[in-house]
């Protein structure tokens, strides 16, 4: 084997072209993490809360609980089916709750946006035991006061504590408390009074979706029977996790394909930056590796110091892509989901697996680009190469 | 030979690495491309938009339709052409409920006076209008669909649940690069009989057509004036304003885009750069020899530029001519009849394929001027005295 050093010493004797060469890698690495944290960012913001006891019913034939509408009377019906499960007081533990969406002016531009509105029953924050008021306090049952979701405040005009907007004109809302959801997209909802939203939107006796907890993961099934079967009742029910993917499919697809598309196309460009590199450095090292030859290393142990250096050139770019990617951590922006048209806070999820695969990649990189010079190194014969 | 000619010959002194800057170059410029296309068919939606157009719907949500006898009232305004009308349907396709495509219950008699860049043959057209459960759809759907004019068809409602038949009657093609080719319209009268009462008589949104565009913005106003003191107030807008404020929910996705567009004419200039400045550091004892036979530190700074130059012309030329194949024919049609609610109109416009060929030339020059530099300013000693 030919040692390592000589491989990292070959490195730093031509700092700016090795430092090019990572820079593009870096590019590269930087790209594919914030890819896969974007990705992992959507996932969790549109299905983190999901409980794996929690159940969502909804209208048969929609997509979504904007399109749903479910009568009062079958939400008890839905609540009693069997599975539910039942506070200690004998309640049984689920909401009907209505969605609907506003428009309101976007601060900081001249435009306005779509928001969710979801009407909730006064046990929704005994229900969502997850979800914390964190500045103000609850609403009062029965009242205009509403909580607005954290990941939204102060980014719509009026949607600000102790601040006023309207769901129907001379029918004003005060924002009394803010609320976090362990970083869900309800965080970019509005939620107020359930009768307050019906009858600001003409929606009496009228629910979008159930939500139940059940009394354990496996009773699922025996609950979407019992609720599917009956025709009348035209309902369906999804796992909570499962409706949640479904909502952000288009989305997901959406950012992962344009998202690969970019990191491909810088793929592409750093494998060829590399191999430029390479190739100059085997040019350049004629003679050394001649002598190498001579000693007696084989052309196998020429291959595998070639690759290395070329492995460790895109390591060392990938690595500072990597750590730079993690700085997106604290970035965040809002977007629309094409599924509910609504307005979104998205922000970029750093995990193990999306620096992983940054750094698989960073490899894959450098093999690619430095086999060819490699096996070009391997190749000469020890007198050619050192008489030139 | 030629100065210039010098220059061109010593892009061939290392052919691979020459072939590897270009293909690398090519690929910078086919993303270029690629990028500033999206951006430009995203924009197309805002850039066509018709300016004679408003439309006016719920001022709360838009979900929330409007009554039906405010199409009266608003065409009695003066400086309103013509009115028509429009609800969102949310139909699919039972067998292929993945693919979204656009449903709108219609007034047959007005809308397509109203929308003129729709074309559907006379003859069809007067079909249509006789037939309740007509339905005319864009070309790329019928074709995605299978579907031609005379077969039965069945929708599965989303919002309006139950099966829905219709009759094929015509096929619509566009004039113009803005309109989605993948609607679905049908009679709005064949939708209102089958709601309930409370749902009955309601319109989604109103088009108007005003005769004169400069007064769209008083016209907007007076609009809404007619409603103020009404049950349900509107918000009226000109088609680009509407077409603009969607477009600002995906603004982070197209800030993105556009910063990425920039990046990649960075990584360019730096595989170009790298490899000029290696061909440089190769060559610095011939530069020695020709300054020492009474060439100017011009002539070897213009060797230098002219290398980069052609490399330069090389690799836009190449990523132009791989655009056309890949984004055009292969992306853009994909786009077009998959995703023709956002990309209507995906194709490479002219401007876009210059610019790049051109930016790629320039970048070259740039990235050539401190290597040129360096190589004019050495003296002629120093140059045959280093060893590279």
């Amino acid at each position: 084997m030919i040692p390592f050093n000589y491989n990292l010493r070959n490195l730093t004797v031509r700092a700016t072209t090795t430092a090019s060469a990572a820079f593009g890698m870096a590019l590269v690495v930087f790209v594919v993490a914030a890819v896969l944290m974007l990705n992992n960012g959507i996932n969790k913001t549109l299905g983190r809360t999901s409980d794996p006891r929690g159940a969502v019913v909804i209208r048969k034939g929609s997509d979504n609980e904007l399109q749903s509408t479910i009568d009062e009377p079958n939400v008890g019906l839905v609540m009693a089916a069997p599975g539910v499960a039942h506070t200690a007081d004998g309640a049984p533990e689920g909401v009907g709750e209505l969605l609907v969406v506003i428009l309101l002016d976007k601060i900081g531009t001249d435009g306005f946006s779509n928001v969710q509105v979801r009407g909730v029953p006064d046990s929704v924050l005994k229900f969502r035991s997850q979800v914390q008021v964190t500045a103000g306090r609850a609403p009062q049952p029965g009242t205009d006061e509403v909580l607005v979701g954290r990941g939204i405040r102060g980014r719509f005009k009026g949607v600000e504590l102790g601040q006023t907007f309207e769901l129907k004109k001379n029918r004003p809302v005060n924002v009394v408390g803010v609320f976090e959801d362990g970083g869900s997209s309800s965080e970019s909802e509005i939620w107020a009074d359930l009768n307050t939203v019906r009858t600001a939107f003409g929606r009496e006796g009228l629910v979008s979706s159930v939500r139940v907890h059940l009394e354990s993961p496996t009773k699922f099934d025996g609950f979407k029977a019992s609720i599917e079967s009956n025709r009348q009742l035209g309902l369906e029910a999804q796992r909570e996790s499962e409706y949640y993917e479904k909502q952000s499919q288009g989305l997901s697809i959406f950012i992962t394909a344009l998202g690969f598309g970019i990191a491909f196309f810088f793929f592409v460009g750093a494998v060829i930056g590399a191999a430029i590199t390479m190739l100059a450095s085997v040019a350049n090292r004629q003679r050394e590796i001649g002598t190498l030859r001579a000693l007696g290393f084989s052309r196998r142990s020429i291959i595998v110091s070639f690759l290395l250096e070329s492995v460790l050139l895109a390591l060392a770019g990938g690595g500072f892509g990597a750590l730079a990617s993690l700085a997106l951590g604290f970035v965040k922006f809002s977007m629309m989901n094409f599924q509910s048209w609504a307005e979104i806070v998205i922000a970029f999820e750093p995990n193990f697996q999306s620096i992983g695969v940054a750094i698989v990649v960073a490899c894959a990189m450098g093999v690619i680009g430095g086999l060819w010079p490699a096996i070009r190194a391997a190749r000469m014969s020890p007198v050619e190469a050192m008489r030139a | 030979m030629t100065v210039g000619g010098i220059g061109m010959r010593n892009i061939w002194r290392n052919k691979t690495r020459t072939t590897l800057t270009v293909i690398g170059g090519a690929v910078a410029v086919l993303f270029f491309i690629w990028l500033r296309t999206i951006l430009w068919a995203w924009n197309v939606g805002v850039e066509y938009s018709a300016k004679d157009r408003l439309a006016t719907r719920h001022k709360v949500s838009l979900i929330m339709p409007v009554p039906k006898r405010y199409v009266d009232n608003i065409r009695q305004l003066p400086g309103i052409k013509q009115t028509t009308w429009a609800n969102w349907f949310g139909g699919k396709d039972p067998k292929r409920p993945d693919e979204f495509f656009a449903t709108l219950a219609v007034d047959p008699e007005s809308f397509f006076q109203v929308y003129p860049e729709m074309s559907v043959p006379a003859a069809d057209l007067a079909t249509w209008q006789a037939d309740r459960r007509g339905v005319i759809l864009g070309d790329v759907l019928a074709r995605k669909l299978g579907l031609k004019v005379g077969d039965k068809y069945t929708l599965a409602g989303t919002i309006f649940a139950g099966d829905w038949e219709f009759n094929v009657d015509g096929i619509y093609i566009a004039t113009q690069k803005s309109v989605d080719r993948s609607q679905l319209i049908f009679h709005w009268a064949y939708l209102n009989e089958r709601l309930p009462e409370r749902g009955k008589d309601l319109v989604g949104w109103v088009i108007s057509r005003i005769d004169n565009p400069s007064r769209s913005a008083e016209l907007t106003v007076a609009v809404d004036k007619l409603f103020d003191e009404k049950d349900v107030q509107t918000t009226t807008m000109s088609e680009r304003s509407m077409n603009n404020s969607f477009m600002a929910a995906f603004s982070a996705i197209l800030t993105a885009l556009d910063f990425i567009s920039i990046v990649i004419l960075l990584i360019m200039m730096l595989i170009l750069g790298n490899t000029i400045a290696m061909g440089v550091r190769e060559r610095t004892r011939e530069y020695g020899v020709l300054r020492a036979l009474g060439f100017s530190p011009g002539h070897v700074a213009t060797f230098v530029i002219g290398e980069a130059l052609a490399i330069g012309m090389l690799a836009g030329g190449l990523g132009c001519a791989l655009s056309y194949p890949i984004v055009q024919l292969g992306m853009g049609r994909y786009l077009e009849e998959n995703l023709g609610s956002f990309f209507p109109y995906f194709r490479v416009s002219a401007s876009t394929a210059l610019v790049a060929a051109l930016l790629s030339v320039l970048l070259g020059v740039v990235s050539a001027i401190i290597p040129a530099r360096q190589a004019s300013k050495l003296t002629i000693v120093d140059a045959l005295r280093r060893v590279g």
